[in-house]
């Protein structure tokens, strides 16, 4: 028990270095598991079209449905777009902490939020817009498959820049702004994996 | 020291009548909401989902419903359990302070941490221990079930539809369970202290990937009651699509189990790679957390594919999406590809901790150093790197790619290089040593003996031609049990028997380790030698019933199945006896040299009081400064 009083007894402040040193490892190697997600989407994506199983990759009309036609890929690389745009407007606020200007900081996190409400709700009103439903063949199944792993990517991005401008705009991130810098690993893959799914839309 | 102690605590009761959230959430409330969450959803779903089209092929509706029902007891659950108090108090901006991750680390709480979102990885350690035992409890029984199904030749008591059912509910929740027999309870018990750290890297992390793993199990096992897992643990596609409502409740399973392993691999990498004590170079860090890091980093990139395997799954079930369905452009090869490029690391992340750990014990009960560290960790990178070049020699018959045969068999033999290795280092290790016998040195020799023949009929297996007589028959079972069983499950228990002084304070009973050793091996080697034999004879796997020519070979296997069942009962007396009345252990009984036997028992909640310094490897005996 005296052990135990004693560690009480040496609250042991790491440095926050440290400690950001190791949850930006946790942080990339969480990232590694949805990515390998990422990429064994686009293996599906692939496969299922390089084989075109019975004719079915986009099936032609029949009695009972019309004819699947592909989505423009032009929405997809807007959307990629859109998630560049948040990724630099959190580049700003990271320079911002960098900078010890904390009005940067939460202006950069205001508009990185704000930017991924728009991706959001760009992506959602893409989904509801599609000519076909997810059951009308193997396109249409990759599609909703890749538009809604995007979806989940947005509404995650919401959730952490929401964070990070409250806590820029608290004025949490005076002393040390690891956080910040993890955002900003997301903010990258957001961009990346947005891109990755128009590259596969891309390819019909 | 005084004026630190003074500092107020927020003992439960001592800030009036209102107890924060954090101190009312627990396992009751996780269960009572995600029980309520799971009647909403339900019902929900229920009135508002649209009907069936009629005359479609595909009846979604009921697996819709049967999925967002499971949602909700997956979002209840977690939620009842405060896995969302931490996201949450992070948006807000208002971090737990020093009293409250003291209470989220048990401090002064003490049978009732167990039952809480507790963050120390002690704790977490102790649940993982408690809930593998109760998998495989589960899974032993339907093990019992199985071989008294197939005492008898034309088909026993059970339903075939019943004992398809148990078959693939005992194969999932074994794999489960033997996934997380070692890094569970001593990877988060043991490694931290092994390596000289206070706790792990994201304790909070820590405790999700626990709760998830209880969260996953109800949805599973109430499968039973909705036509079971009729598919056996391999769930293929588009068999999976056709079976009843039972087989959401695998997707349930895998889906958080995927998850709860991505969060515990981030989790015990990252605290070995930053949180090692000073002076634990690579060199000096034992061959255990070697063990423990190849399995979860190798699980980390495979399982989010058995994830997206099963979403897709749950899509083809639930929207009517057509990923494997030949009839709209699907495919059942993109499912065995995305399964196998999973299954085959797996059986590694299996592996590979369990002979980590018996190598860890080899030197102790040898008073020898390690023989040759570098060929072990070369044969444990070996081993990851190629266990993801081999997953189609599980498809050889499929006719999926019949040219890329000859490679996959090529790479498939190849592993036996750095499983060579691996075999290499723990007999030369036991060359020549003074030997302690204990149930656990007892155990390396049967991990060589059990993993020589279960490696060996691989190599059989991998073999192009033979796997086309043999593929599908209990050979291939047998083969995994000697591996899955023989060699992971020996070193598990092994483990148990080990580390049960450091994790409980107490000795494990002597005689019953020594009884249930012998009843569990000689019991498993007849067994399944057994089982070989039928399956060389062309007796098909998952079928319940047998021609008569089977008949000798399967009562065999099914009378030494009872002497493994009485072996597991004596062991688990032995648990729950020597937990509550054993010998008080001493600090450090085996007298090794690992920091994990440097603390005191039981284990003050930091661990250490003053970080050790670590100045030379841990495999010291016999030489002149040990
Ligand atoms: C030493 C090297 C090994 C080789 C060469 C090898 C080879 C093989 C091959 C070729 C198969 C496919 C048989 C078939 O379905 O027709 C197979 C099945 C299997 N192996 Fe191994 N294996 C090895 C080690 C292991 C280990 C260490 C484990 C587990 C710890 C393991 C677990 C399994 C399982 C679970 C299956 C059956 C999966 C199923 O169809 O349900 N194997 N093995
Ligand atoms: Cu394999």
């Amino acid at each position: 028990m005296s052990v135990e009083t004693h560690a009480l007894a040496n609250p042991h402040h790491e440095h926050p270095d440290v400690v950001g040193s190791r949850n930006r490892l946790g942080a990339i190697l969480i990232l590694v598991a949805d990515i390998t997600f990422a990429l064994g989407v686009l293996f599906v994506y692939f496969y299922l079209k390089g084989q075109n199983v019975n004719g079915m990759w986009l099936p032609a009309a029949s009695d009972s449905q019309s004819a699947t036609t592909p989505v423009s890929s032009s929405g997809a690389w807007a959307l990629a777009l859109v998630a560049a745009i948040g990724l630099l407007a959190h580049r700003f606020a990271l320079m911002g902490a960098r900078a010890k200007n904390q009005a940067q900081l939460a202006l950069g996190s205001l508009l990185a939020l704000l930017i991924s409400l728009v991706g959001l709700i760009y992506q959602g009103m893409q989904i509801s817009s599609a000519s076909f439903t997810v059951t009308m063949g193997a396109y249409a199944s990759c599609y909703y498959l890749i538009a809604g792993l995007n979806f989940m990517h947005f509404a995650f991005t919401v959730f952490i820049s929401l964070g990070n401008w409250n806590r820029s705009r608290l004025g949490l991130y005076s002393a040390d702004h690891w956080h910040v810098t993890i955002v900003e690993i997301w903010w990258v893959w957001m961009t990346l994996s947005s891109v990755l799914g128009a590259f596969a839309l891309s390819f019909t | 020291m005084t004026t630190v102690l003074d500092h107020p605590t927020s003992a439960p009761g001592n800030s009036a009548m209102k107890r924060p959230l954090i101190e009312r959430l627990n396992v009751f409330t996780a269960f009572g909401l995600g029980i309520i969450s799971a009647i909403v959803f339900w019902y929900l779903a229920r009135t508002f989902l649209p009907e069936n089209t009629e005359g479609s092929f595909i009846k979604t509706r009921l697996d819709a419903v049967t999925i967002i029902a499971m949602l909700g007891w997956f979002f209840g659950f977690m939620t009842g359990i405060g896995a969302l108090i931490g996201p949450f108090r992070w948006l807000l901006g208002k971090d737990l302070d020093h009293d409250e991750s003291m209470f989220y680390a048990g401090k002064d709480q003490g049978i009732k941490r167990y039952f809480r979102y507790t963050t120390d990885h002690k704790v977490v350690g102790i649940q993982y221990l408690v809930i593998t035992i109760i998998i495989f409890f589960v899974g032993g029984t339907l093990a019992m079930l199985i071989r008294m199904n197939l005492g008898h030749a034309g088909g026993g008591w059970l339903q075939p539809q019943t004992y398809n059912a148990i078959v693939g509910t005992h194969g999932i929740v074994m794999i489960v369970g033997t996934i997380i027999m070692i890094t569970g309870p001593f990877g988060n018990f043991i490694m931290p202290i092994m390596i000289g750290a206070r706790d792990m890297a994201f304790p909070r992390l820590n405790a999700l990937s626990f709760w998830l793993i209880v969260a996953a199990i109800p949805p599973m096992l109430s499968s039973f009651f909705f036509g079971g897992i009729s598919t056996g643990w391999s769930a293929y596609a588009p068999l999976a699509s056709q079976a009843p409502p039972g087989m959401d409740g695998y997707i349930m399973f895998i889906v958080i189990f995927a998850i709860s392993t991505m969060v515990a691999g981030a989790n015990i990498t990252t605290t070995v790679v930053k949180m090692r004590a000073k002076g634990m170079t690579w060199n000096r860090t034992p061959i255990f957390i070697y063990g423990v890091v190849a399995s979860v980093a190798l699980a980390l990139p495979v399982f989010p594919l058995f994830f997206l395997s099963q979403v897709m799954s749950a899509m083809d079930r639930a929207v009517g999406s057509t990923f494997y369905d030949v009839r709209g452009g699907g495919s059942g090869w993109l499912y065995e590809n995305l399964f196998w490029i999973m299954g085959h690391p797996e059986v590694y992340v299996i592996l590979i901790p369990a002979v980590a750990a018996l190598m860890e014990m080899a030197p102790v009960f040898t008073r020898r150093p390690l023989f040759s560290f570098n060929t072990a960790i070369m044969g444990i990178a070996g081993i990851s790197g190629l266990s993801i070049l081999v997953w189609a020699h599980h498809m050889y018959v499929t006719g999926w790619a019949p040219l890329l045969n000859g490679p996959f068999m090529l790479t498939t033999e190849l592993i036996s290089i750095p499983t060579g290795m691996l075999f290499l280092v723990l007999i030369g290790t036991l060359w020549r040593g003074r030997l302690w016998m204990t149930m656990p040195t007892a155990s390396i020799y049967a991990l060589l003996w059990n993993f020589m023949i279960g490696g060996i009929t691989g190599i059989y297996l991998s073999d192009v031609p033979v796997d086309g007589a043999l593929h599908g028959s209990m050979f291939v079972t047998a083969h995994f049990h000697y591996t899955l069983m023989g060699a992971g499950l020996t070193g598990a228990l092994a483990s148990l028997v080990f580390w049960f002084p450091k994790m409980t304070g107490r000795m494990f009973d002597r005689r019953l380790s020594w009884i249930a050793f012998w009843l569990v091996q000689i019991g498993f080697n007849v067994a399944f030698i057994g089982m070989f034999l039928v399956g060389l004879a062309g007796q098909p796997r998952r079928v319940d019933a047998y021609a008569a020519l089977f008949n000798q070979g399967n009562s065999v296997t099914t009378m030494a199945a009872y002497s493994i069942m009485a072996g597991m009962l004596v062991l688990l007396y032995g648990v729950i006896s020597s937990w509550t009345n054993g010998a008080i252990a001493p600090m450090n009984p085996w007298f090794a040299k690992t920091l994990d036997w440097t603390v005191p028992n039981p284990v003050p909640l930091e661990n250490f009081e003053v970080l050790p310094v670590v100045t030379s490897d841990p495999y010291g005996y016999g030489k002149a400064q040990s």
